[in-house]
């Protein structure tokens, strides 16, 4: 057998090339380019609202109410004559900040958990089993619409809420890949040097388990924007006037027998973005770990 | 199948699942009763009048002796106590109803759930890279990452909307049946179960086809087997053994969806009415709706592990 | 000689893989007469266990039978339609595998797998359950009538691959093609499997292909051997002559490798020199050639085919052995050990 000696065993197995690989077949994956080059105007589109909407969001009457859409109101207005469009750019901005928010506070807890766990393993490890498991037997969404609740309605809480219901999927998978990674050998290596333990987990371990953990945050993006969108459909979102597309679809269900229009824009504009960050998701993870492609 | 073993196991579990169901009513009962007296009140009330009220909720006495009455009272009469907003009405009975109709919905929806989700995800594995794949797997991304009430709303606008005519416009639930109309009731199942089939298609895809490369796979051809029994009797009943796994979180999803597609369809089941009370900080409520869901994720996780047993005879208790 | 049961001509099986075309089974020629046990053994990559699986259209994705034919009852195997095959599986051909343990179905009862075998075929469900208990007794299992209820985890591995016999036997059928079917069982069970195999072939009259890498185990049982390598066959005879004359420089290889109790203790155990071929680039000429201790300038160039070397006996070789030894005399051919780095080079035995 032709055994090559592997002179830099020790060596750490990030290399560029795993970078530059996946980035080659993220191209080549025209469903996950796609829906990227949707969420960049997503985000385009939301940059834009913080300076420019066509109409002020909040301002009422100024077109009949419920008018279906026409030149000066291409989405046309909604129950208070509000304009759809405008509404709807500003519902992005709300969407992304949930979405992104989310998943920023989640690695900031869920990663240094998982980490933490997988690496001293022992009682700490199992304390946080333990925790994670109560936290997947509970009906996460409910118990994010009581914390909502108990905290009052605002952008910054339902942030908290979802982040309280959701920061374990993230912890799972952190523990998960550092419990295999501490096996491999520049980890043990780096160990036997007296490397510090936050200088191992922090540089050695962390960027080695970086791919699953940025497909996990791509995955919790949609599913954080789909939190929103059900608390605020429900009544528990943003207040008004703020627009977020739950709201603004709730808003459609209501008036659904007569003015379809209000309902239709945010379910697809909604739907769309859900999808594009699911693909998205999809595609890196295929990129990222090529043995988990079909 | 079923061994004394198993019957133990069942019976350790059934404990379980009431000490986890007493803990979760525990916390919320105790999460809500942090609110000042007053909070839980929508009327401004004044002087004897609001002390009488706070009597007869047992709000007048320390938190401990009154989370202790609510012990006492769960279980020794499964007494949930009164509504904070319509009172007199007794919480118990009106979620028990409440949860005979959601149970229909949601055992509805499962069956759209794993039967469409089963079915697409063995044609789908069957016709690997075909069209027919393609077609599936891009569904079921689409199918997840629509939420709900998107799915709802758009089924509503179709057979409510714009085929009134051929429907009659009885997309709604009518309103007091324990048994439901089935016709009624199979738009709001399936908004609340698709999303889920979708998960359930492409976990089935995935474990068909490792499945399907399987030694014992091969055994079965090579005796001559026809492909549809290799398919379903060989090579699905392996594959489903790790798509039980995900009934769980499926069930979880299911009862978090209905309080959705519930009151979009205004099916009065207990999602309708935790949104409601919620809404309406008819608090005691919440805490009798929390009580039944964690009564009934716990029984979901119970029937999942004892579908292990029946499917894989290499698992018992 | 009678007349062959299966004719096996020209067969070619390819895989398609992300480097290229393999060819595992590369024009493979051979006839199988009734109640026979012939061996084909090879190193793994040898193509022997494509070549059975290929003989009942079983190849997996991404493999193809893509040339030859398989005459069984006057019709072509390969070209009769996918009911009909399904017909022969099992009922005329039938099958066994090497890992008992993998081969089973682990959620279905033991004793219902092998019912199964013959309801596809027709019989009926008590017979068939009656039938099965009758096979797993003439496996010799013991307590036949309580082991069907049994899952296959229930079983040992023994038990279990006399299971898959059992299985295999259950329409009596006129060919059983034995994949390795000894490899994942310890010794003494394997020896207890060969005996039963060898006591069935000569009670029913079955033919069996005795599919193996050990040539131990074709001694014990088989009355011919194929030899093959890198998907073609290099030598054929009956298995006495073989062993005593081996005329294929891979077939004596082969025969070095067997541990033998009546060794010489400073005699050690041979391993064949160099790796198996890389099939996705086969080497030109004789594929052997690259570890082979004998070879000549033509074997570099030019692909050797399949000649009668001596009465019953085929072999693809430039320099048969017999030559080597006539041209190089015998003691020589004795020290010249494959592995030892010996000094045979390119153009030195000429």
């Amino acid at each position: 057998m032709a055994v090559t000696v592997r002179v830099d065993a020790v060596s750490e197995p990030v290399q560029a090339s795993l970078w530059s690989d996946a980035w080659r077949r993220l191209r080549r994956n025209r469903l996950a380019l796609a829906a990227a080059i949707y969420l960049i105007l997503l985000v385009g589109v939301a940059i834009v609202a913080i300076f420019y909407t066509p109409y002020r969001m909040s301002a009422t009457g100024i077109a009949p109410d419920y008018a279906t859409p026409s030149l000066a109101h291409w989405l046309g207005a909604d129950n208070l004559g509000r304009d759809q469009l405008s509404r709807l750019m500003i519902g992005a901005q709300i969407s992304l900040i949930v979405g992104v928010g989310t998943q920023l506070l989640v690695l900031a807890v869920g990663v240094p958990i998982g980490l933490l766990a997988g690496y001293y393993r022992g009682w700490l490890d199992q304390v946080v089993t333990f925790v994670i498991n109560v936290f997947y037997g509970v009906p996460d969404l409910l118990v994010a619409l009581i914390l909502v609740f108990l905290l009052g309605p605002s952008l910054a809480n339902i942030i908290i809420a979802i982040v309280v219901t959701r920061w374990m999927d993230m912890a799972r998978l952190v523990r998960g890949q550092t419990l295999a990674l501490r096996e491999r050998e520049f980890i043990e290596a780096g160990r036997a040097s007296g490397a510090k333990p936050m200088k191992m987990l922090f540089g050695h371990i962390m960027p080695n388990a970086l791919g699953p953990i940025i497909v996990q945050a791509t995955f919790g993006v949609p599913s954080a924007i789909l939190f929103e969108a059900f608390l605020s459909f429900l009544g528990a979102g943003v207040q008004q006037p703020t627009p977020s597309w739950g709201s603004m679809a709730k808003d459609g269900v209501d008036a659904i027998q007569f003015a379809p229009h209000m309902v239709i824009a945010p379910a697809i504009v909604l739907s769309l973005t859900l999808m594009a960050f699911n693909f998205l998701g999809d595609g890196l993870r295929d990129a990222l770990d090529p043995r988990s492609r079909r | 199948m079923f061994t004394r073993g198993t019957l133990i196991f069942i019976g350790q579990r059934v404990v379980l699942i009431v000490f986890t169901v007493l803990a979760v009513s525990s916390i919320v009962f105790l999460g809500i009763h942090r609110l000042p007296g007053d909070a839980l009140f929508n009327e401004h009330l004044h002087g004897e009048q609001y002390a009488l009220l706070l009597h007869h909720y047992n709000l007048d006495k320390p938190l401990l002796t009154q989370y202790w009455d609510f012990i006492v009272a769960l279980v020794t009469r499964g007494d949930l106590g009164e509504s904070l907003v319509n009172r007199g009405v007794k919480i118990t009975p009106l979620v028990l109803r409440e949860l005979g109709i959601s149970v229909e919905l949601g055992g509805f929806a499962l069956i759209f759930t794993i039967g469409l989700g089963l079915l697409f995800g063995v044609v789908a594995s069957v016709r690997q890279n075909t069209w027919v794949d393609y077609v599936l797997s891009t569904t079921s991304v689409i199918g997840y990452s629509m939420p709900n009430f998107v799915i709802a709303t758009f089924l509503i606008l179709v057979f409510g909307k714009w085929l009134e005519g051929v429907t009659g416009g009885t997309f709604y639930y009518q309103l007091g049946a324990w048994k439901g109309d089935l016709g009624q009731l199979w738009l709001p199942a399936f908004a609340l179960g698709f999303p889920y089939a979708s998960i359930v298609a492409r976990l089935t895809r995935a474990s068909m086809l490792e499945v399907v490369r399987q030694d014992y796979i091969r055994t079965a051809r090579a005796k001559g087997l026809r492909e549809t029994v290799i398919v379903v009797r060989h090579a699905l009943r392996n594959a489903l053994i790790p798509v039980i796994t995900i009934l769980g979180p499926l069930a979880i999803g299911i009862i978090t969806g209905s309080v959705v597609i519930e009151n979009l369809f205004g099916i009065p089941g207990l999602g309708k009415e935790f949104a409601q009370s919620i809404l309406n900080r008819d608090y005691f409520i919440v805490i009798g709706v929390f009580t039944m869901y964690a009564a009934m994720v716990g029984l979901a996780n119970l029937v999942v592990d004892l579908a292990y047993v029946v499917i894989d005879p290499r698992i018992r208790y | 000689m009678p007349t062959p049961i299966l004719q096996v001509k020209g067969l070619r099986t390819e895989f398609l893989t992300d480097g290229g075309i393999v060819r595992a089974v590369d024009d493979v020629t051979f006839d199988l007469y009734p109640g026979e046990t012939l061996g084909i053994v090879g190193e793994s990559g040898s193509g022997k266990s494509v070549t059975a699986l290929s003989l009942l259209r079983l190849v997996p994705d991404p493999g193809r039978v893509v040339g030859g034919q398989v005459l069984f009852r006057n019709e072509d195997l390969l070209q009769i339609s996918e009911d009909d095959i399904r017909q022969i599986r099992g009922r005329d051909i039938a099958m066994i595998f090497q890992d008992p343990q993998s081969s089973l179905n682990p959620v279905l009862k033991t004793g219902f797998q092998i019912d199964e075998a013959m309801l596809a075929h027709g019989t009926p469900k008590g017979q068939a359950h009656a039938r099965t208990i009758e096979l797993l007794k003439k496996v010799r299992i013991p307590a036949a009538e309580s082991r069907v209820k049994d899952f296959p985890h229930q079983l040992s591995g023994g038990m279990r691959q006399r299971a898959m016999i059992a299985m295999g036997l259950a329409n009596t059928p006129s060919i059983l093609i034995a994949d390795e079917p000894t490899t994942a069982l310890d010794v003494t069970v394997q020896a207890q499997i060969l005996e039963l195999l060898a006591d069935l072939n000569r009670e029913l009259g079955t033919a069996i292909v005795m599919i193996t890498h050990d040539m131990g185990v074709v001694a014990g049982l088989c009355t011919r051997v194929i030899v093959m390598y890198a998907g073609q066959i290099v030598e054929e005879g009956p298995v006495e002559q073989i062993f005593d004359n081996p005329q294929h420089p891979y077939t004596w290889s082969l025969l070095r490798s067997i541990p033998r109790v009546d060794a010489l203790r400073h005699e050690r155990l041979r391993s064949i020199e160099g790796i198996a071929p890389d099939l996705l680039h086969p080497p030109k000429g004789c594929r052997f050639h690259p570890r082979c201790p004998f070879r000549v300038e033509k074997c570099f160039t030019d692909e050797p085919s399949l000649e009668e070397v001596a009465p019953n006996q085929k072999a693809a070789c430039w320099v048969t052995m017999e030559r080597a030894r006539r041209e190089m005399g015998a003691d020589e051919l004795v020290d010249i050990r494959p592995g030892a780095g010996s000094g045979v080079r390119r153009g030195e035995l000429r």
